[in-house]
C-alpha cells in the first residue's frame, strides 16, 4: 500500500505539477470525447435536445436482441471461465514446480493477444477449413466440430480471452485460502466439493466478484473477437461499428456507445463491489 | 454467505481495479503461508482432491490457450491447406506475408514506441504522485485512470473521432487512443513499485548522505523500480502493437497498423496467408509476453 509523508499536505503545488499531464490527457482524450459522444446521442435535428434515440434503440427488436445476445454470451463465458479458473488459479499458486510454472505461463500469455487474433485462432482450429474438421475428415471421413461461426465458436473465443484475466485475479488472491483450513476440513472428512463450498469459495469471494466484474465488462465491450468470428450474430460493439461505418449514422453509433459504456462501467463497479466486505464503507 | 477469515484483506487487494494491480502484484504473502516449502513435503505426493481438480482444469485451460499457436505455424507452412494437412511444406506464405505486411509492421512499431514515450512522460510523474502523495482528489485520479478499462475500446475510438474529426488524417488520434488505453497498465505496474518502502528508505539514506534529487532519481529510484519499469515497458509495447478496437475508427489509409491488415486477411484472404501474417505478429508479441511473465514471477509490483 502507499503511504504519504507527514508533510504531504503542504506539497500541493508539486503534486499538481506531477499530476497535470495525466489530468490533461484524461480531459482531452477521455472526458471531452465522452461528453461529445453523449451530446451527439441526444442532439435533435433542429439543434435541441431529445432522448428519442435512446427510446428507439431500447425498443427496437434488433438492438434489444443484440443486447440480450451480448449479455448471454458475456455471462456464459464468465461463468465458464470462473468454473475453470478458480480451481486452476488456486492450484497454480500452490504448485511452484516446473509443471505449475509452465501451466501458469500458458494461461497468462493470451493476455497479450488482441481479440482479432483470438478470433482467428478459433477459425483456424474449428472453422470451415479449420484444423480439427480437416483432420477428423482425413481420419474418420466426417468433418467434426466445425463450429467457428456459430454460437459455440463465439463462446469459445470469449472463453479464450477470459481465462487469463480471471486466473490472474484468482492467483493474486489465492493467499486468502489458507492451506491449513483446507487440511483441517479434509481431516474432518469433508469431500472435495464440501471443501470448495465451505472453505475455498467463501475465502475467494472478493476475488471471484472482482474477476467476474472484469470478465463481464471485457466481454460486453469485446469487439475484435466478435468482428472476426461473427457471421450474422450481432453483439453490441459490432452494432456500434456498423451504425457508424455501414449506415453512417454517427448519432446512432454514439447512442449505442453511451449505453454500452454505461453498462460496462456499472458492471465493473457494481459486480466488483458485491464481493467487498460489508464493514468497509463506501469510498469517499 | 459469510466472508472467510482472509476475505477483508483480499478485498482490499483485489477490489475493482486494473487487472494489472492484481496481475503484477504476487499474492499477498501471509507469514504463515508455507507455499515455498510445501512442494518438498512428502505427503504432497498423493494429491488431494482440491489440488487434483485444480491441476486437471489448469491443464485443460493451458491446452485450449496453447494449441492454436503451433497450429497457426502448421497452416502457415503448409503448401496448400485445402488439400489436406499433408500436401507438403513451404515457406512461400511466410515470405509473401513478410513483403505484404512489413510496411504495416513498421507503422505499428513506430506507433508503439511513440505511445511508450508519451506513457512514460505522463505516467511516471502520475505514478509518483499517486504512490507518494496524499492530496484531495487522489482517489478520483486513481479511479478515473481505470476508466479506459471500463469503457470499451470501440467507444473510445468513436468518442475521439466525433470530438476531433479534423485530426483524423494526421494519425494523432490513434496515438492518443493508444496512450489512454495503455496508461492504466503502466500506472498499475509503476505505482506499487514507487510506493515500495524499501525504495523510499534507500532514497532517504541517499539524501542523508548528500545526494541531490536528480542523483537520487537516477542512481536510487530508477534502479530500485527497474523491474516494474521493464514490465510496464513490455506491457505498453505489446498492448499498443496488437491494439485493434480503439484503432478501428482511427487509423488512416496511409498508416494502417499491423492488426488492421491482419483483420482484412481474416475476413477475405486465404487461410494460409492469414496464418503466415499471424505468425509474424506472434513472433513479435509472444517473446515479449514470455519475458513479461518471467518479470511477473520475479516480484514485479513489489520490488
Amino acid at each position: 500500500m502507499t503511504s504519504a509523508g507527514p508533510r504531504a499536505g503542504r506539497r500541493l503545488p508539486r503534486a499538481a505539477a506531477l499530476g497535470a499531464p495525466l489530468g490533461a490527457l484524461l480531459l482531452v482524450v477521455l472526458v471531452w470525447p465522452l461528453v461529445t459522444m453523449a451530446l451527439r446521442s441526444v442532439s435533435a435535428p433542429d439543434g435541441g435536445v431529445h432522448l428519442g434515440r435512446y427510446v428507439e434503440v431500447l425498443t427496437s427488436g434488433r438492438y434489444a436482441e443484440s443486447l440480450v445476445f451480448t449479455a448471454v454470451l458475456a455471462l456464459a463465458s464468465t461463468v465458464l471461465a470462473l468454473v475453470i479458473c478458480v480451481p486452476a488459479g488456486l492450484y497454480l499458486e500452490r504448485d511452484r514446480t516446473r509443471t505449475g510454472r509452465g501451466l501458469a505461463v500458458a494461461m497468462t500469455v493470451p493476455l497479450s493477444l488482441p481479440g482479432i487474433v483470438i478470433g482467428f485462432f478459433i477459425i483456424l482450429t474449428v472453422g470451415n477449413t479449420g484444423v480439427v474438421p480437416t483432420l477428423t475428415e482425413a481420419v474418420t471421413g466426417e468433418r467434426m466440430l466445425q463450429i467457428s461461426y456459430t454460437w459455440a465458436g463465439l463462446l469459445l473465443g470469449y472463453l479464450y480471452f477470459q481465462i487469463p484475466r480471471v486466473v490472474l485475479v484468482v492467483r493474486g488472491a489465492a493467499g486468502a485460502v489458507r492451506p491449513e483450513a483446507v487440511d483441517v476440513a479434509r481431516s474432518l472428512g469433508a469431500s472435495t466439493a464440501t471443501v470448495y463450498r465451505r472453505v475455498v469459495l467463501p475465502a475467494l469471494r472478493p476475488a471471484i466478484a472482482s474477476s467476474a466484474a472484469l470478465a463481464l465488462a471485457t466481454a460486453f465491450g469485446a469487439f475484435g473477437t466478435a468482428a472476426t468470428l461473427s457471421r450474422g450474430i450481432r453483439v453490441v460493439p459490432l452494432e456500434v461499428a456498423s451504425a457508424f461505418t455501414d449506415a453512417f449514422q454517427p448519432e446512432l453509433a454514439a447512442t449505442l456507445s453511451v449505453l454500452l459504456a454505461v453498462l460496462t462501467t456499472v458492471i465493473l463497479v457494481g459486480v466488483g463491489r458485491l464481493g467487498e466486505a460489508r464493514v468497509q464503507g463506501r469510498p469517499a | 454467505m459469510t466472508a472467510g477469515p482472509g476475505a477483508p484483506a483480499a478485498a482490499r487487494d483485489s477490489a475493482p481495479s486494473l487487472p494489472d494491480d492484481v496481475v503484477r502484484a504476487p499474492a499477498p504473502t501471509s507469514p504463515t503461508r508455507p507455499s515455498a516449502r510445501r512442494r518438498r513435503r512428502p505427503e504432497q505426493v498423493p494429491l488431494d482432491g482440491v489440488t487434483r481438480v485444480g491441476r486437471a482444469f489448469a491443464i485443460g485451460a493451458a491446452v485450449l490457450t496453447l494449441v492454436p499457436i503451433p497450429l497457426v505455424l502448421l497452416v502457415a507452412l503448409s503448401a496448400s491447406w485445402r488439400e489436406g494437412p499433408f500436401a507438403g511444406l513451404t515457406t512461400q506464405w511466410l515470405v509473401e506475408a513478410w513483403t505484404r505486411v512489413q510496411g504495416n509492421l513498421g507503422v505499428s512499431v513506430r506507433v508503439a514506441v511513440l505511445v511508450l514515450v508519451l506513457d512514460l512522460l505522463i505516467g511516471f510523474p502520475a505514478a509518483w504522485l499517486i504512490a507518494r502523495h496524499r492530496f484531495p482528489g487522489r482517489r478520483l485520479l486513481q479511479a478515473v485512470s481505470t476508466v479506459p478499462i471500463a469503457v470499451p475500446g470501440i467507444a473510445i475510438g468513436l468518442g475521439l473521432i466525433l470530438a476531433y474529426p479534423t485530426l483524423r488524417p494526421s494519425g494523432v488520434l490513434m496515438v492518443a487512443g493508444h496512450v489512454l488505453y495503455t496508461l492504466p497498465f503502466l500506472l498499475g505496474a509503476l505505482t506499487p513499485a514507487l510506493g515500495d518502502p524499501a525504495v523510499r528508505v534507500q532514497e532517504s539514506v541517499a539524501a542523508t548522505l548528500g545526494a541531490g534529487p536528480v542523483r537520487r532519481l537516477l542512481t536510487v529510484t530508477l534502479p530500485g523500480v527497474r523491474g516494474a519499469l521493464l514490465a510496464a515497458t513490455l506491457m505498453v509495447l505489446t498492448l499498443s502493437f496488437g491494439e485493434f478496437n480503439v484503432a478501428f475508427f482511427l487509423f488512416t489509409p496511409t498508416q494502417q497498423p499491423l492488426p488492421v491488415v491482419l483483420y482484412d486477411g481474416y475476413l477475405t484472404g486465404r487461410l494460409e496467408a492469414a496464418a503466415a501474417a499471424t505468425v509474424l505478429f506472434l513472433a513479435c508479441v509472444v517473446p515479449a509476453a514470455l519475458a513479461l511473465e518471467r518479470l511477473g514471477g520475479a516480484k514485479v509490483g513489489q520490488a
